[in-house]
């Protein structure tokens, strides 16, 4: 059994070069991702009748079909558009669209759970619309869509696998690539779990320290398995 | 597009949209089961089942489920065994979402005011009775739109068990581009059947996710 | 009586006439007329759905009537062109408080002070300690409301408020969502306010502020103004039978 480890170990690098792929691509289609979802929740606010159905189509078109099948209409269908893209960028566009579909969906519902009463003491003492907006709203809506913007990004992480399907040699691509040369399946897979779970694990991580430290009260993003115990004891009440 | 080639096509994704609606179907009573196991003992079981449960889901929301898949798929054949794309599919769909699903059940569970289990102590009721006639009731309204919802991703899951070889969908699309090309036409139209499947069930998510908020 | 110097029998601060406000099939308001002297502290009084706090919000801009004239300030409140001239001149004190979580008591009342008055940092601050100060809260300039208690977080509301030298505050059920060893401490600062002369209009159930601090008791029931007077009369000597059983199932459990 050890010997099988040892020959895995040989591709070490391969293996850190497609996590740190697999980094790159996470991050670009992040930024790609909150772009699209801000400007679609501001145009599903809108007064523009054409900007919410624009953002409404687009949101629902995403939502309601597999991602894959997104992958490969922008990898294989652009071509016969005339625009070709290499793999790292249709992986990019099509999971920063994908995401940004679902912050959308996060914004919107963070702006609207401001409560109304923030709005209202702020305008009685003077602020305008728009400082309303920037002062008081969007500290709030921000810190409220923090956690569900943390999850987005972990998802966006798996989704990476995906592009092996476009023969892109990120994390999952580099596994399949080195389980038909070794043929040692539960090794190269197990080592593909861990290298996720540290990938997510540290995602999560930096997201939750950045949230200490940028939010004021500080936001922490523990998520405490909370035991729910059949009462017994009086005392047990906290 | 020629409507031949329309007709063609359409035939053999329709056949691809039974197979996924099938691999859908087995995998939701599959998740449900798992994920309401993994809820139950997270708040309920006894002597260290909570911290299975939770290394369970865990594990599984941390990782991507194409990993899980080609686990099952080729790991079983490792150990000599041979399994079916369907079968691996139907395990590996339900293992992973069952994961999701069960953090959907959890909250709902949490979700129940603290009192109605005392009140039910009080009354006398077993741990079991007060489970299943007093909470489980009560987490209905509240579990049934996320739920609904994951149901809504493993369907869309599915295509991802056309990497493994599964004839689904996905696949179908596939083999026909490869065969005739014309990606944006063909994919287009699996878009649509995928549409139609998952838009009656999103809307109805929406209609009825008012109450949720953003963090809970 | 709260004021040493007589209220200026002069020009109304606040004048309703006429005023009506239906919200969907529900008329709240019906044909209102009420006058605010400068200096006067009017306390409403009123079962729920009685049209109080619709009064105030509509005093207050929040809300506009679908009819009659509101003048506040020597603002048209009913013209919806000059509506907007009341805001930042009058100040309101709301029952869940409405401070901003994100910052500290200190920020909460300087924000206000920096982006609409354009105050320099400096200026806002020094006036916002001074707010911080009257009511008694400048040692906790830099807590956040997580961290004050209820009675802590709505003096806080009140420094916000009058921070920009309103000529009027409103007091929306201020004590009402506070635990009732903390209502003291801020109807305490809602007297010294009432001694220094600060135009108020006041809705509440507590009766004991009312009969103490208040100038004059208005009492609405259903929409309309049921009965109105000088503390005295009203909770003493109330002429109007729906006042008495108001006042009956208020006051004595």
């Amino acid at each position: 059994m050890s010997y099988e480890w040892l020959t895995l170990a040989g591709y070490w690098n391969d293996f850190v070069r497609a996590a740190w792929l697999t980094l790159q691509i996470t991050l670009l289609a992040f930024i790609l991702a909150m772009l699209l979802g801000l400007l679609t929740a501001l145009a599903s606010a809108s007064r523009a009748g054409l900007l919410r159905a624009i953002a409404s189509v687009y949101i629902e078109a995403i939502r309601n079909t597999p991602v894959l099948l997104q992958i490969f209409i922008v990898f294989f269908g652009l071509p016969s558009l005339g625009i070709t893209l290499n793999a790292y960028t249709a992986g990019v566009i099509a999971l920063g669209v994908n995401v940004g579909a679902y912050l959308a969906e996060v914004f919107r519902a963070g702006i609207q759970s401001v409560p109304r009463g923030q709005l209202e003491a702020a305008s009685i003492l003077g602020l305008g619309r728009s400082q309303v907006f920037v002062e008081v709203v969007l500290p709030q809506a921000a810190r409220a869509v923090y956690p569900a913007i943390v999850n987005n990004l972990i998802q966006l992480l798996l989704g990476t696998s995906l592009l092996s399907a476009i023969a892109l040699p990120e994390l999952s691509g580099t596994a399949t690539v080195i389980n038909a040369r070794t043929l040692l399946y539960i090794q190269t897979f197990t080592i593909t779990l861990i290298a996720y779970l540290v990938l997510s694990g540290v995602l999560s991580w930096v997201a939750g320290e950045i949230g200490t430290r940028v939010f004021h009260p500080p936001l922490v993003l523990k998520k405490r398995p909370r035991r729910l115990l059949f009462i017994a004891r009086q005392t047990d009440r906290t | 597009m020629s409507s031949e080639l329309l007709m063609t096509s359409l035939a053999i994704l329709i056949q691809g949209l039974v197979a996924t609606l099938l691999l859908s179907a087995a995998s939701i009573v599959g998740g449900t089961l798992i994920g309401l196991l993994a809820a139950v003992l997270r708040s309920f079981g006894p002597w260290g089942t909570p911290r299975i449960a939770r290394l369970y889901t865990e594990l599984f929301r941390g990782t991507p489920v194409l990993i899980t898949l080609m686990f099952i798929y080729f790991g079983v054949s490792y150990f000599g065994y041979a399994i079916d794309v369907f079968a691996a599919g139907v395990v590996g769909l339900s293992v992973y979402q069952g994961a999701y699903i069960a953090e959907v059940f959890r909250s709902g569970i949490e979700a129940v005011p603290k009192g109605q289990w005392e009140v039910s102590q009080i009354l006398g009721l077993s741990k079991t009775q007060a489970f299943f006639s007093v909470a489980l009731p009560q987490t209905g309204k509240i579990v049934m739109p996320p739920l609904i919802g994951q149901y809504l991703s493993l369907i869309k899951d599915t295509s991802i068990v056309s990497m493994i070889g599964m004839s689904e969908l996905m696949h179908a699309g596939q083999a026909i581009v490869d065969r005739v090309g014309k990606p944006v036409e063909i994919y287009g139209l699996v878009a649509v059947l995928y549409f139609v499947v998952c838009f009656p069930l999103s809307q109805w998510v929406r209609h009825h996710d008012r109450r949720r908020s953003l963090l809970s | 009586m709260t004021s040493t110097t007589p209220i200026a029998a002069a020009r109304p601060i606040i004048n309703l006439t006429g005023v009506s406000k239906s919200f969907g099939a529900t008329q709240v308001l019906k044909e209102i007329n009420l006058d605010v002297r400068p200096g006067e502290v009017l306390v409403l009084i009123g079962a729920s759905g009685s049209g109080k706090s619709t009064v105030l919000r509509i005093m207050s801009g929040l809300e506009t009537a679908d009819a009659g004239e509101v003048w506040v300030n020597e603002v048209p409140l009913h013209d919806a062109r000059r509506a907007k001239e009341i805001r930042g001149h009058v100040g309101m004190v709301f029952q869940q408080f409405n401070l901003f979580p994100h910052k500290t008591a200190l920020g909460n009342v300087t924000l206000a002070l920096i982006k609409a008055r354009k105050m320099s940092q400096t200026d806002a601050r020094k006036r916002a300690i001074d707010a911080l100060d009257r009511v008694g809260l400048a040692d906790r300039a830099d807590h956040y409301p997580s961290q004050l208690s209820g009675g802590q977080q709505q003096r806080v509301a009140i420094a916000r408020a009058l921070a920009v030298e309103p000529g009027i505050m409103f007091f929306d059920e201020a004590t009402s969502a506070l635990d009732p060893e903390l209502v003291g401490e801020v109807t305490e600062v809602m007297r010294g306010l009432a001694r220094d002369g600060m135009t108020m209009v006041v809705v509440t159930h507590e009766m004991g502020f009312a009969r103490k601090t208040a100038d004059r008791v208005v009492f609405m029931d259903k929409g309309v103004i049921a009965e109105q007077g000088a503390p005295e009369d009203i909770f003493v000597n109330p002429q109007n039978e729906r006042t008495r059983q108001f006042l009956h199932r208020v006051l004595d459990h």
